[in-house]
Order: structure tokens, then C-alpha cells, then sequence
């Protein structure tokens, strides 16, 4: 079961997507997990999230973006430029931050420079940076302004029954994906960090219904499977992370990785929408106000609470605070965290990379190695 | 940090700075000129300022009375707020709260320091920040949360969806500091219904928040008032945008400096028009006899600044841009959108600009909120640059009214707003007919690259391109 999740993490135009298109539907992709997959669910169009993995370099992101900017967004348009999202029939960008938002305007030019590499159907989707009752409602204008571009590109009709049915539909998700928490989090976990961050990956680029069904058949297995024990146990927390690769390097034969707060992480399926009354209030009150990323400026202590509930769920040793380079915002609330989880004796360590290919993994790997080290002395002490 | 830096406050040291700086013209020439040399880091801004005349002289006093609100704020029972270069202060001067501007305090340590902000800049990085967050909020920032400022009371900035870096660092502050905080957020849409309406509604809760952190009610007098002077300085700033158009251009080139500095320090106040005034007898002057405001006298390029300035000590872009003959044309910060600006006229951009309206309380607030929104930067970098009234269709439609025969952008290694797409910029600029030079510089970090290294290489850009 682990493989074929593997699989659909792993590779862009993996086979659930060949085989929608081979049956005329149409995907749509998006940048960020701010954006609402029950609208596309309803629409009958698959939501895929676009990533930038698998990209080798960026000679096609470099010549449009400027040098001070994110790797990630890069990646992407380095993907789009090489055709490898061909397969998509229209893309949402939202200002997830700068260097995504940027990715609207990259695109596009990249586009009007080279035939094809943008999809007939780009849209813009407004998300605020605080959640009240103007900004819910902004939000909920907005994703009526999705779907009625959705509707009339597409040629189809979103109607409320069919979002209260998608909203179901993925609210089961999550609430297996809770399952899923709960058996990570176990004192001797039955899968390691790699494949927790597989098993999530593999749901945003594969039709729902697909996924729940191969979820409730890996949790099944996995309550039979062999335990991992005696390593330390860490949370891995910041920028995003789409490549189970980096978990694995950061595991090693040491440690297993037993909880995260990434949005291609847990921040990407923790609380249900509300399954009554108007659906598109609902998923925008799900959307803005659930969604933990830093973006949420002077939010800092629900986020911190989270991770503090985590790492006493989780039994956390140690907490890896890792961003991207140039993402500012993970970067320095990672500054605050580490000031405050260390003066609660959680040990953190904060780690800036490059998105993409896995290049300085003797760097990472000696780092991680020495912060395991220091948990094990810690550990001796007490 | 060095040890020395953490003797005395460093806001009450350039307070100081600034008060003795405003003094020096008060004696005789001879006195001004014998204490020039004590002060070799310093000087270049002085003369610059100083040399200027009245309106340089009342510009350093302003500063200089800026400072002094700021490290007295709590003695005279006023609450001070953290605050960006972006919010009009004519709102915390109506509540009667401090305005401390983060990225205008920066400028004034560049320009006036050996070190710059440098141990600021760093100290931020040792307290958490990361390298690539901008300089213009680190390196003020850097003294409050080291604890060798006045005391802050509240956050405040209006970035968010703008630029995430200085967003970025206001809510980190306040996480660190643990003081409130507030953000007015930003729709990518500057017109329309909708965010009008989110304008005014997130106005509305700032004003609920000022009102819970000072205990005190917004009195609409006092607004009306700040309003009203902000009217005025509007009406002067269009005079001097117009006399910017002729050929020769009569402003001094560093004027466009004083008048967005101004606006930054006292929107809405006395001392604010007191500058503008000054400044445009003297611009009046100069039109009538149609000299220009370059020291040489003879202009030979105009330059548009279409992002921010260089602040390399001693004001050094500007006196790059004098000696060589270089007419500077204004950049994002100088420009105003309110309702008679030349641009809005000229391009009847009316529905993007602001009005004053002081009918009542509802009328005082709503053109609060449309003034903030339509502030440098917020105004022109939230949606795609190539929108419609967003940054691309500014900067050609200003580089055309001012007869700008280049145009500069400048930033700090943080703007990933405008590092995201400045390339793409760059090319629909240079498609319209204007050479475009990117400088890769720090605007407020003379270590990312030296003024000398900045300087040859616009030099460079401009002989290449032949256009001295």
C-alpha cells in the first residue's frame, strides 16, 4: 500500500492523474493550502497541488524571477517552463507570501514567452492575513468569485449540494487522516516520518475518493505492521516540504520524525469544515482560520500553543525548525519558537536550506546527527 | 553588540545628533565652518541639508523634534507605537500617540553613523530574524528589542499583502517585545467596491484598537484638524510635483527626500507644511527664473527612481546625482495620490486617488482609510505589478509626466515584493523606450555592497547605455 502512496508522491503526472484525463476530466492546479480543494471536488475537475519537486535546476525560474526569492516558486515555473504541468488545465495562485504571489506574474511572462506553458484557466484567489468578520467575509466573496470563473471556463455548475457532498467527502478525509495522527504519534509508531509525509503528499494529487480509500486500507495495514523503537523522536516544523527525501535524510537509523507543522504537512488536514448551512461561508471560515502558517501575522502565540500541545503528544524530543532560504517568515518566527521552546526544555534546532534537489544532505545530515547527539546528552542527564 | 552601544538609548543619542546638527547654522559662518570638522561622518549631511537653506534648516528641525517626541513620549504621558513608513502618522497624531517609524529612524542612522545600523541589523539576526529579512526595519528594530529605546506600547503596520518581509518584522517584534499588535491587511485590489469597503472596515477595527491601547475615545476635532492640514500639504506638494515637470527642473535634488521624510515624520501637522512651504517659496523662486535646482545649474538627465533611495552615508546618491548633472525625478515615496496630484490629473486617474472629507466622523475616517491605502508602496506593489493603477502602469505614466530619461530601481535585498518580478518590470520598461538599471545594492546596508561598488556601476549603466 506504502508504495503506491509513494508513488503518487513522488511522481507529478502520476497514474490517478493520467487515468482522470484519460477519462476527459479536467485538473486544476494550486500553490498554496489556502485554497478550497471541495470547489474543484464539486465541479467534478481534480485539485492537485503544485509543487516544485523533481526539478533539477533552475535556469527557467532564474530568468524570471529576481536572485532574493525562494527556491520553491522557482522550482515550480522551472517545472511549468519544461512542460511537466502540462497536464494541468488551469492553475489558482494566492499570496501564500511575496515570492509565491510573484509566481502570478512569472508565470504569465513565461507563458506569453513560450507557447503552452500556461494553462488556458489562471486565476488569482485573494486570501487575507487575519481571520474576522470582514475577512471571512472578503474570503467568501472571493471564492465566489472562483466559482463562478470556474463554472463559466469550465462549463459546469457548482451547486451547494454538491459542495455540501465534497465537504463530507473531505472531512472523512481528515478525520482519517486523524487516525493517521493518532498513529503516528504512538509511542512506537507502526510507519517512520518518510512515509507519514508520503501518505499526506499522496492526497493532493489524487482524486479523494482514491485516497480515503487507500488510507483506511494503509491504516489498516499499518495497526498490523511492524513498531519503530528506541529513536528520537522529532517534529518537524516551517517551510514547505514536499520531498520525503529530506525526511528520510534527517531520520537516519536514529531518529524517526513522529509529528511536523507543514502545510504539505498536518496544518494541511487538521479541523473539519463546517458541514451545515451556506458551504462557501464554511470553507472559508475553515480555510482562513485553521490554516497555521506565519503568513497570519500577530498570531505568533496560537501557533506556538500548537506546538507545544504537539510535542507532549507526540513525546517529542526534539523539534526541528527548518525554512527555506529567503522565506523570512518561517525563518524568523522559527527564531522565536527556538527562544521559547528552549526556555520550556524542548532542544530545537534551526536549519536553513535550498528547496529542490537534495545537494547539501552531508551538510544537513552532520547537523542533524549532532543535534541527535545532544539529545541523547540531554537524555544521559536526566 | 558592542558593549559602548548599550551606554545610552540610542534613540536619545540621535536625538542629540540631530538637535546639535540644527544648531550649527544658528551661529556664525565661521563657527558653523570650524565645527564641520568635528564631525567627519556626520558632515556630508549637514552641508547637504543645511546648504539647502531654510527648508533644509527647518527639515532638521523637525527631525530633531521627532526624535525628542519620541524618548519624552513617556514623561508627557503619551503611548508610543511601532510604525512603518507606509501609514500615514496623521492618525496616531490625532490620538495622541508617538509615532516611532522604524524605516525613516534607520535612514537618519545611515546616513548619519560611521557603522550605519550595521550592529542593529545584526543584533536582529542574533535574536532570531533571518539575514534576508529587510535592513530598513532591522536596523532600527534591532535598539528596541536590545532594550536601549524608548519604551513601546504597540505594534502597528499595514503591510500585509504589500510586502512580507516588513510585515514580517513588525509581528516578530511583537511577539518578542510581547506588545499588541495590530495590521491593517491589504486586498490585491486597489478600486472597486469590494475593497473599498475592506479598507474602511479594517480602518474601523485599527481605530477600535487605538482606542483600547490609549483608554481614550477618537476625538473627531482633533482628526478634523490633522485632516485639514493634511489638505493643505497635499496642495503643496502638487505645486512642487508640477514645477518638477518643467525643464529645467527648479527642485533641488534633495528635496524629494525632504518632502517624502517629511510626510513620514509629520503628515497631518504643523511641522510638516512648515518644510513643504518653505521648500516651495524657494522651487517658486527658482521657476521665475528658470534656473535649475542642480548646484551646476545645467541639467543633463532625468532620473526616476521607481522603487526607493540609496542611503548611503552622507547622502551620497544625491550628491552623485548633482555633480553629475542628474535631475532627480521623485521615486515611489515622494508621490502623492491624492485627488489634485499632477499624475491624477493628467491620466484622470481620479477613481484611484483619495479625498479629504471632513464632513463628519464617518467621512473623517473613511478618508483615513483611503489616504493609508494609497500610500507608497501600499498603493502600487499589492496586486500584479501589471494591473491596472498598480506599479508598472505608475512608473511609465510618471517617468512619461516628468520627462525621465531613465529609470533606477533601488531596494534592500528583502523586497522579495518587487526582487519577485523586477525583471519582468525591467523589460516592459525598457520596451516603453526607458533604460531601466537594476541596482543591486542595500538601500540601508552599505556591507551587501560599498557606495564606491554602487556608484561606479550606475556610472557604468550610464555609459553603456550612452546616456552621458
Amino acid at each position: 500500500m506504502i508504495k503506491e502512496l509513494l508513488d503518487a508522491s513522488t511522481v507529478l503526472n502520476n497514474k490517478h492523474v493520467i487515468q482522470w484525463k484519460k477519462n476527459g476530466k479536467k485538473v486544476v492546479g494550486y500553490t498554496c493550502s489556502y485554497v478550497p480543494d471541495e470547489v474543484f471536488h464539486a465541479a467534478g475537475i481534480l485539485p492537485f497541488r503544485i509543487r516544485g519537486f523533481g526539478a533539477a535546476d533552475t535556469t527557467i525560474g532564474d530568468t524570471y524571477f529576481g536572485p532574493f526569492v525562494c527556491s520553491l516558486p522557482k522550482c515550480m515555473l522551472q517545472l511549468a517552463g519544461e512542460g511537466k504541468f502540462n497536464f494541468l488545465d488551469g492553475v489558482i495562485i494566492t499570496p501564500g507570501c511575496d515570492s509565491m504571489r510573484r509566481l502570478d506574474e512569472c508565470w504569465r511572462k513565461a507563458g506569453s514567452d513560450v507557447d503552452g506553458v500556461i494553462p488556458s484557466f489562471f486565476f488569482h484567489y485573494g486570501v487575507p492575513h487575519k481571520y474576522s468578520d470582514y475577512t471571512i467575509k472578503w474570503l467568501t466573496e472571493e471564492t465566489h468569485r472562483l466559482i463562478a470563473a470556474v463554472e463559466e471556463h469550465f462549463k459546469v455548475k457548482i451547486t451547494d449540494e454538491n459542495l455540501h457532498r465534497s465537504i463530507k467527502l473531505y472531512n472523512q478525509s481528515r478525520m482519517l487522516l486523524d487516525r493517521f495522527e493518532a498513529m503516528r504519534t504512538l509511542d512506537a509508531p507502526p510507519f517512520n516520518g518518510e512515509d507519514a509525509l508520503a501518505v499526506i503528499l499522496a492526497g493532493t494529487t489524487m482524486p479523494r475518493e482514491e485516497y480515503n480509500s487507500l488510507l483506511e486500507k494503509f491504516l489498516s495495514e499499518a495497526e498490523n505492521s511492524p513498531v519503530i523503537k528506541n529513536r528520537v523522536r522529532l517534529m518537524l516544523v516551517g517551510s514547505a516540504n514536499d520531498d520525503a527525501g529530506l525526511v528520510r535524510v534527517m531520520e537516519g537509523e536514529k531518529a524517526v520524525v513522529v509529528a511536523d507543522n507543514l502545510c504539505f504537512g498536518s496544518r494541511f488536514y487538521t479541523d473539519q469544515v463546517e458541514e451545515s448551512g451556506d458551504p462557501v461561508s464554511a470553507l472559508s471560515k475553515r480555510y482562513l482560520g485553521h490554516n497555521d502558517c506565519p503568513r497570519m501575522y500577530g498570531d505568533y502565540k496560537r501557533r506556538l500553543d500548537i506546538l507545544v500541545q504537539k510535542v507532549e503528544k507526540a513525546k517529542i524530543d526534539g523539534v526541528i525548525l527548518q525554512n527555506i532560504r529567503f522565506c523570512d517568515l518561517h525563518g524568523s518566527e522559527n527564531g522565536l519558537f527556538e527562544r521559547d521552546l528552549e526556555a520550556m526544555g524542548i532542544p530545537c534546532m534551526r536549519l536553513e536550506r535550498e528547496y529542490g534537489p537534495l545537494v547539501e544532505t552531508g551538510r544537513m545530515k552532520m547537523r542533524v546527527d549532532a543535534f541527535i547527539e545532544r539529545i541523547h546528552q540531554k537524555k544521559a542527564i536526566a | 553588540m558592542r558593549k559602548e552601544t548599550r551606554e545610552y538609548n540610542f534613540d536619545w543619542m540621535l536625538w542629540n545628533s540631530f538637535t546639535a546638527a540644527a544648531q550649527l547654522k544658528k551661529g556664525t559662518e565661521k563657527e558653523y565652518r570650524s565645527m564641520l570638522k568635528y564631525i567627519p561622518y556626520f558632515r556630508g549631511v549637514v552641508e547637504s541639508i543645511l546648504d539647502a537653506g531654510e527648508p533644509g534648516q527647518k527639515f532638521l528641525d523637525i527631525c530633531s523634534k521627532y526624535m525628542e517626541n519620541v524618548i519624552t513620549a513617556k514623561e508627557k504621558g503619551k503611548k508610543t507605537a511601532i510604525t512603518t513608513f507606509c501609514f500615514s502618522p496623521a492618525i496616531f497624531y490625532a490620538m495622541d500617540i508617538i509615532p516611532v517609524c522604524l524605516e525613516v529612524i534607520s535612514v537618519m542612522m545611515t546616513f548619519t553613523y560611521k557603522r550605519g545600523t550595521a550592529e542593529f541589523l545584526d543584533y536582529c539576526n542574533e535574536v532570531g530574524y533571518t539575514e534576508t529579512s529587510c535592513s530598513s526595519q532591522r536596523g532600527t528594530i534591532g535598539a528596541y528589542l536590545a532594550g536601549i529605546g524608548a519604551d513601546i506600547d504597540m505594534i502597528v503596520t499595514d503591510t500585509p499583502g504589500v510586502c512580507d518581509t516588513n510585515a514580517n518584522a513588525f509581528a516578530f517584534a511583537s511577539a518578542y517585545l510581547d506588545k499588541p499588535f495590530f495590521q491593517l491587511d491589504m486586498p490585491p485590489d486597489l478600486t472597486g467596491e469590494r475593497s473599498n469597503e475592506y479598507h474602511r472596515e479594517d480602518y474601523r477595527a485599527l481605530i477600535k484598537f487605538l482606542e483600547e491601547q490609549t483608554g481614550k475615545k477618537l476625538d473627531p476635532e482633533k482628526l478634523r484638524a490633522n485632516l485639514r492640514e493634511l489638505a493643505k500639504q497635499d496642495e503643496i506638494i502638487a505645486e512642487l510635483e508640477d514645477l518638477a515637470r518643467m525643464v529645467p527642473n527648479p527642485l533641488p535634488v534633495s528635496y524629494n527626500l525632504m518632502v517624502y521624510a517629511s510626510r513620514f515624520l509629520f503628515a497631518g501637522m504643523p511641522e510638516c507644511t512648515g518644510v513643504l512651504e518653505s521648500m516651495l517659496e524657494v522651487a517658486r523662486e527658482n521657476a521665475a527664473k528658470n534656473i535649475s535646482g542642480l548646484s551646476g545649474g545645467v541639467e543633463k538627465l532625468r532620473a526616476f527612481f521607481c522603487y526607493i533611495d540609496h542611503y548611503a552615508q552622507n547622502l551620497q546618491l544625491w550628491k552623485m546625482l548633482d555633480i553629475n548633472g542628474i535631475c532627480y525625478q521623485g521615486n515611489i515615496l515622494s508621490r502623492s495620490w491624492a485627488h489634485n496630484a499632477p499624475h491624477v490629473t493628467e491620466y484622470n486617474k481620479e477613481e484611484v486617488a483619495y479625498t479629504i472629507d471632513t464632513t463628519d466622523i464617518d467621512s473623517l475616517i473613511d478618508s483615513l482609510a483611503m489616504i493609508n491605502s494609497r500610500m507608497p508602496m501600499i498603493k502600487s506593489i499589492r496586486g500584479p505589478y501589471d494591473a491596472p493603477n498598480m506599479w508598472l502602469e505608475d512608473t511609465l505614466g510618471l517617468a512619461k509626466l516628468y520627462n525621465a530619461d531613465l529609470i533606477v530601481y533601488n531596494g534592500t535585498p528583502g523586497c522579495r515584493n518587487t526582487w519577485g518580478m523586477v525583471k519582468l518590470f525591467a523589460r516592459d520598461t525598457e520596451k516603453a523606450g526607458f533604460p531601466t538599471y537594476i541596482m543591486y545594492a542595500d538601500a540601508f546596508d552599505a556591507r551587501v555592497q560599498s557606495w564606491e561598488a554602487t556608484e561606479e556601476r550606475f556610472m557604468e549603466f550610464l555609459k553603456v547605455r550612452r546616456l552621458v
